[in-house]
């Protein structure tokens, strides 16, 4: 470790480019590198999240059953999606609705809970050697295990009702590769915003419900006028729904276009997270 | 620089930035390096050591001088504003490890839990876990929740963690006065065997424990290195100071 001046000094001599790559792949590295407390926060997390309660576990599966099924019983007579493409099965809608929800929870989750994820830990911070940047890698991870509890449910119901699932679920894996990138990138900039001020946690609490109708959950972005669906692009869960929507529910490869562009909305994010977060590093354990 | 030097402070100084409100930090953001929104506290000002690999080093110093400030420094927790610090080797803080602790996990679980945030693999935390239980001496709580432990006993356990990360540089602060005395004697002698290969940075205001352990001691005051050298001439001069200098406020003055 070598400080000069507040700035790290790094050994070795690196030109612009080598430090940027090196840039690039330090996320990766320094988790790599933390794997065995990564693993070890994240089972207390998981553990400590139903602890005290009697069904525990129960409840994470309950929940999104509750929600599914409420979406069949209002949507489930539906003979037409909202694309206007004729539904094959009463539980077409609601999976339609549901696929769209689970990737909005799943955002709102992290935006909820990264502003006030650093004082969560403000005691490993100021008194161990605790890499900051990998708590919103936990927090990350430990949301992808409630989603997928969903979306497991979410594909019983679809090989329940149709009797077989589309050869495109296979695909899902790398729905969520550029998916998790971008809530982490998300949840590092709430999360270093939120260490100075709370009022980052107001902020969210503020937007993601608008949010929510800027978001095609419960309606088709596909019906909507040209240029309102151009604009909703804008909105990067457009594409991470359309996406899941057109392999799980539909069972068709989804648009090229819109998966470039969604997957370099989620690079951007990621990295521009990263980079933040790093700068604003240094006087984290400060103010917390 | 001389292979055998281990951690070598030059010049080091710390500000703290105070922000009057929260939107003044906002401010500070935006405004970049064009305007300052905020006032300074030094909390370090001119700090310079070095110690050498196997020596022990005692900081002492009143309440508020800075040691916390610099020992997070030395550990990395926080960085200095300016000056040089240059660490080399793993660095173990039984600073205050027992505040980490999960109250409702048991001491077995907050000790994998432990062990991985000082950066072992859990391999090596299972593998010493029965080394562990026996130096912590609580017997059956380390099955307990952590939150039926007393203080000493949690000290007890974050001590034992500690001393099993094979770590080239300890950071002892003030951690053993919580102990009772077989505990503290037992965390003595673990010290004085670990000090025959490793490095000690050790904060107490027990100047007895001070004398007994360190080779070298640095007195600070008021963010400065005050006094520095042999551990009996350092701790002489900082008793006679106390004699003399009255306990005032006039020391927080922030700012």
């Amino acid at each position: 470790m070598h400080y000069v001046d507040g700035k790290q000094v790094i050994p070795g001599h690196y030109n612009r480019f080598q430090l940027f790559i090196r840039f690039l792949l330090e996320p990766f590295t320094g988790a790599w590198h933390h794997r065995d407390l990564i693993v070890a926060i994240l089972r207390r997390e998981l553990r400590e999240r139903f602890s005290g309660s009697v069904a525990g576990w129960v409840w994470a599966v309950v929940a999104p059953v509750i929600s599914l099924v409420t979406y069949t019983l209002v949507f489930g007579g539906a003979a037409k999606l909202p694309d206007g493409k004729p539904a094959s099965s009463p539980i077409d809608y609601a999976l339609f609705v549901f696929g769209g929800l689970i990737a909005f929870n799943f955002f709102t989750e992290m935006a909820y809970r990264a502003p006030s994820l650093l004082h969560e830990y403000a005691h490993y911070l100021k008194q161990t050697m605790f890499p900051a940047e990998m708590l919103p890698v936990i927090s990350t991870l430990r949301a992808t295990t409630y989603a997928s509890i969903g979306l497991t449910l979410m594909l019983l119901c679809q090989l329940i009702f149709s009797g077989t699932l589309h050869w495109t679920v296979l695909l899902l894996p790398l729905w969520f590769i550029p998916f998790l990138a971008f809530l982490l990138g998300i949840t590092w900039l709430l999360s270093a915003m939120g260490a100075f001020t709370r009022d980052t946690a107001y902020l969210m609490m503020t937007i993601a419900p608008v949010l929510m109708f800027a978001t095609p959950v419960f309606f088709s972005h596909e019906a909507l006028s040209p240029d309102v669906k151009l604009l909703m692009y804008g909105n990067i869960l457009t594409g991470f729904i359309e996406i899941i929507r057109d392999i799980v529910v539909f069972g068709k490869l989804p648009d090229g276009l819109v998966v470039a562009w969604t997957v370099f909305l989620s690079a951007l994010t990621f990295w521009t997270g990263y980079w933040f977060f790093r700068r604003q590093q240094g006087g984290i354990t400060d103010v917390i | 620089m001389s292979s055998d030097v281990i951690i070598k402070a030059r010049h080091l100084a710390k500000a703290y930035r105070l922000y009057d409100s929260p939107s003044d930090w906002l401010k500070q953001q935006v405004a970049g390096s064009i305007k300052t929104y905020y006032r300074s506290f030094w909390a370090l000002k001119d700090i310079t050591f070095q110690v050498k690999r196997g020596e022990s080093l005692g900081i002492i110093g009143r309440n508020g001088c800075g040691k916390s400030t610099l020992l997070q420094i030395v550990c990395g927790m926080t960085r200095p504003t300016k000056g040089e610090i240059w660490v080399k080797g793993r660095v173990a803080p039984v600073l205050a490890l027992g505040a980490t602790f999960d109250l409702e996990a048991t001491g077995r679980e907050n000790v994998l839990i432990g062990g991985a945030v000082l950066g072992l693999k859990r391999p090596e935390v299972i593998e010493k876990f029965d080394s562990i239980a026996d130096f912590a001496g609580i017997g059956d709580f380390m099955e307990q929740p952590i939150k039926r432990y007393s203080t000493g006993m949690r000290a007890r356990l974050a001590f034992a963690i500690c001393a099993h990360m094979n770590a080239e540089i300890l950071i002892v602060d003030e951690a053993l006065s919580v102990g009772d005395l077989a505990f503290q004697k037992k965390c003595v002698d673990w010290i004085d065997n670990f000090r025959r290969t490793g490095t000690l940075l050790f904060v107490s205001h027990s100047t007895a424990d001070l004398s007994r352990l360190c080779d070298h001691a640095i007195w600070i005051d008021n963010g400065h290195v005050r006094e520095a050298g042999d551990v009996a001439n350092v701790v002489r001069g900082y008793k006679k100071a106390t004699l003399v200098e009255q306990d005032s406020m006039s020391r927080f003055s922030a700012v």
